[in-house]
């Protein structure tokens, strides 16, 4: 029984019903049914890979119930969203933004569980073409434009990312004949030292340049600051976690694959260089910018960027220990971000409206005069994006540092200087935000039992990088030493 | 006489030309033309190959090239020039001559890359991904140097044509890669064609400057 099959087609084959009958209420609720289903079938993927084009590896196996539980608990929070009419949408466009909803969550998965980097492809396109029409939903003229952006820089990485993966193919066809063994991940990476070296590195330049594209690492990541303003809010949260990860995950394969052909004599260059130069450059320009910002949710695009950025980093770093750094990074940072994410919602909906547009820093500042809770949650969510303890991203980036210094001690140094210089930006607005003066007008409000959840996620990513369980750390270990 | 690679060639050579020809071209309904010609040489480079290498789903490729490509996607933006009343000439953000030049160096970067990276593969592939190279990074350029949106979406689909003209290439090459081409050109227009009404409703002309103001409005 392979359950990576109905985790994947579920959600994509209801897509076109949920996009076609219903209220926006029951839209939100069959969402979140959908779901939570899908999120049963990811852990029972654990017990039963399958085998395949569409099967879990290690890595697909951990970020799946990864990417399925932040899905779910975004589903939940939608609930609010959809309920409090936040957003005023026609019902035909809330079914369309439902069913993009499940859209994502299908491809996401797809492009987690495939062996097969045309699948992989795939995914990755139809992720985007999603997105893409949900964040052109309000019709807002900024919204249109944030889409049109998105659009066509994503248009282009895709495209990019295409003929890699053919030059791939081409790479690997002579070593293991035409057919579906030169696209599978498996094969390719038992057979890495006999692809044709020069041919993978060109190729692994044009999908470092894609799929960096849709990772948003600088100089490509024009598009995400936009992007994550104007869509609907539950949407920006999937985007900024799920979407990440999957084009990540794609990078740190391909990584793999030339690492194995360098080090066994492939004629590939070092893939190392290429990562740390993109990754450092991710860092410092977010850096430099987040002081900036001044609309709260393209300043947590921007972090996105940042921690895509380190991830990417730890990759070039290179060796099973940074490796499970930058996995680990991955994880925490999507949990914490989902939950500040949510947390910035309930904050918004407290002060009138969680449409785009209502989250200035001026307009959200001083959240604890709305509502106790609330403005802890949310100070405690931007605290841990700084990465100083006790956030669960300061133990991921205490393992990169330290491997950083032990394996290539001169990159080291800008690591901490675009670390410290993003903690510090981050770590400014959190006085005003939390407990400045608010607005005139500001009233103290009920925040509801949802917000729970932000503090659930919260505590989970601390699990995760502190405590984290035995299992777990036996799964990310051997599949960090596998791709090493 | 074996004629397999002249024909390949040929086609492919026809197809750079047209990506090449775009970049000087100022007016759509040109532009248009030249991206038609070249789908209708793509549809029969890919009958072609299948011909050539035996391979059923080439045909296949090349059908779905032939109808959506070279006829339907056309059509429909000739209507929207129409519509729009976009005869006119659009404006580039270069000189023209400038820009070929740039054209020029990207192909001959093309050409540099490609050929030493694969003189293990077989002849025809070699130079059919040189071909195909150049026209996805013309391609490209043709999106940077317009500022309109269908002219950029015409330099996107001239790099589509490009990545599809690989695929034929490709020795063996299952046919999702293919097929998932097709398809994402034809959301890709859905998409296109939903946004360019919508951006339609919001500003009188096509052109993005409207971007800008994002920009000027502080993230």
């Amino acid at each position: 029984m392979n359950f990576c099959l109905p985790a994947v087609f579920l959600p994509l084959l209801a897509a076109p019903v949920v996009g076609s009958l219903g209220t926006r209420a029951q839209g939100a609720m069959a969402n979140l049914g959908l779901n939570v289903i899908v999120f049963g079938f990811t852990v029972a993927v654990f017990f039963a890979p399958g085998g395949g084009l569409i099967h879990a590896d290690g890595l697909g196996m951990i970020f799946g119930v990864l990417t399925s539980f932040v899905s779910t608990t975004t589903a939940l929070s939608n609930l609010g969203f959809v309920r409090d009419g936040n957003e005023v949408l026609s019902p035909r466009r809330w079914r369309v933004y439902h069913a993009m909803c499940q859209v994502v969550l299908g491809s996401t998965l797809l492009g987690l569980y495939a062996d097969n980097i045309g699948l992989l492809w795939v995914a990755v396109e139809g992720a985007t073409i999603a997105a893409t029409l949900g964040v052109s939903l309000p019709r807002t003229a900024s919204a249109l434009e944030a889409a049109w952006k998105y659009f066509i820089l994503g248009g282009v990485g895709i495209a990019l990312a295409l003929f890699g993966t053919m030059l791939v193919y081409l790479a690997a066809q002579p070593a293991l004949g035409p057919g579906l063994q030169a696209m599978s991940f498996v094969a390719l990476s038992l057979h890495a030292a006999r692809l044709d070296g020069s041919l993978l590195t060109l190729a692994f330049v044009f999908l470092l340049f894609g799929y960096g594209t849709k990772a948003a690492l600088v100089p490509l990541h024009g598009w995400l600051p936009d992007a994550y303003a104007e869509g609907p809010i539950p949407l920006t949260t999937a985007l900024s976690t799920l979407m990440l990860n999957v084009a990540l995950i794609a990078i740190l394969r391909y990584r793999h694959l030339m690492q194995a052909n360098f080090a066994n004599g492939g004629g590939a260059l070092q893939p190392g260089v290429f990562l740390l130069t993109l990754g450092l450059a991710s860092l410092l320009l977010t850096g430099f910018s987040l002081a900036r910002r001044r609309d709260a949710r393209r300043f947590f695009g921007f972090s996105s960027v940042e921690h895509s950025g380190v991830a990417v980093f730890a990759f070039g770093i290179g060796g099973a220990a940074a490796i499970f750094g930058g996995l680990l990074h991955m994880l925490v940072h999507t949990l914490v971000k989902s939950a500040l994410f949510q947390a910035l919602m309930r904050g918004a909906a407290l002060r009138g409206s969680a449409a785009p547009g209502n989250y200035g820093f001026s307009h959200l500042r001083g959240m604890i005069h709305s509502n106790k809770y609330v403005g802890w949650l949310l100070g405690a969510c931007v605290f841990a994006l700084t990465g100083l303890p006790p956030s669960g991203l300061f133990a991921s980036e205490f393992i990169i540092i330290s491997q950083t210094i032990q394996r290539d001690p001169y990159v080291s140094l800008p690591l901490g200087l675009g670390l410290v210089l993003c903690a510090v930006a981050i770590i400014r607005n959190i006085g005003p935000l939390v407990f400045g003066h608010a607005p005139p007008h500001t009233r103290h409000q009920k925040a509801g039992i949802g917000v729970n959840l932000v503090g659930v996620q919260l505590a989970l990513a601390f699990a995760v990088a502190f405590a984290m369980p035995w299992f777990l750390l036996h799964a990310l270990s051997s599949v960090a030493a596998g791709l090493q | 006489m074996n004629l397999v690679y002249p024909l390949a060639h040929l086609m492919g050579g026809v197809i750079l030309l047209c990506a090449f020809s775009m970049l000087s071209q100022r007016r759509l309904a040109a532009m248009i033309t030249l991206y038609q010609v070249q789908a209708f040489t793509l549809s029969a480079a890919a009958f072609w190959q299948g011909f050539a290498q035996g391979a059923g789903d080439l045909y296949l490729t090349g059908l779905i090239t032939l109808v959506i490509k070279a006829i339907l996607l056309p059509m429909g933006m000739r209507q929207i020039v129409q519509r729009f009343n976009m005869v006119r000439a659009v404006e580039t953000t270069m000189p023209i001559g400038l820009s070929m030049i740039l054209g020029v160096g990207l192909i001959g970067i093309a050409v540099l890359v490609v050929l030493p990276t694969t003189v293990n593969a077989v002849s025809l592939t070699r130079e059919d991904l040189a071909i195909s190279l150049s026209v996805v990074l013309l391609g490209l350029l043709v999106m940077t140097l317009r500022r309109h949106a269908i002219a950029q979406v015409i330099g996107f689909l001239s790099t589509e044509n490009g990545l599809v003209l690989a695929a034929t290439g490709m020795p063996g090459m299952p046919f999702v890669a293919e097929l998932s081409v097709a398809l994402l050109v034809l959301l890709a227009f859905l998409v296109v064609g939903v946004f360019l009404f919508r951006i339609r409703e919001h500003f009188d002309t096509l052109d993005l400057v409207g971007i800008e103001e994002i920009e000027r409005r502080g993230r």
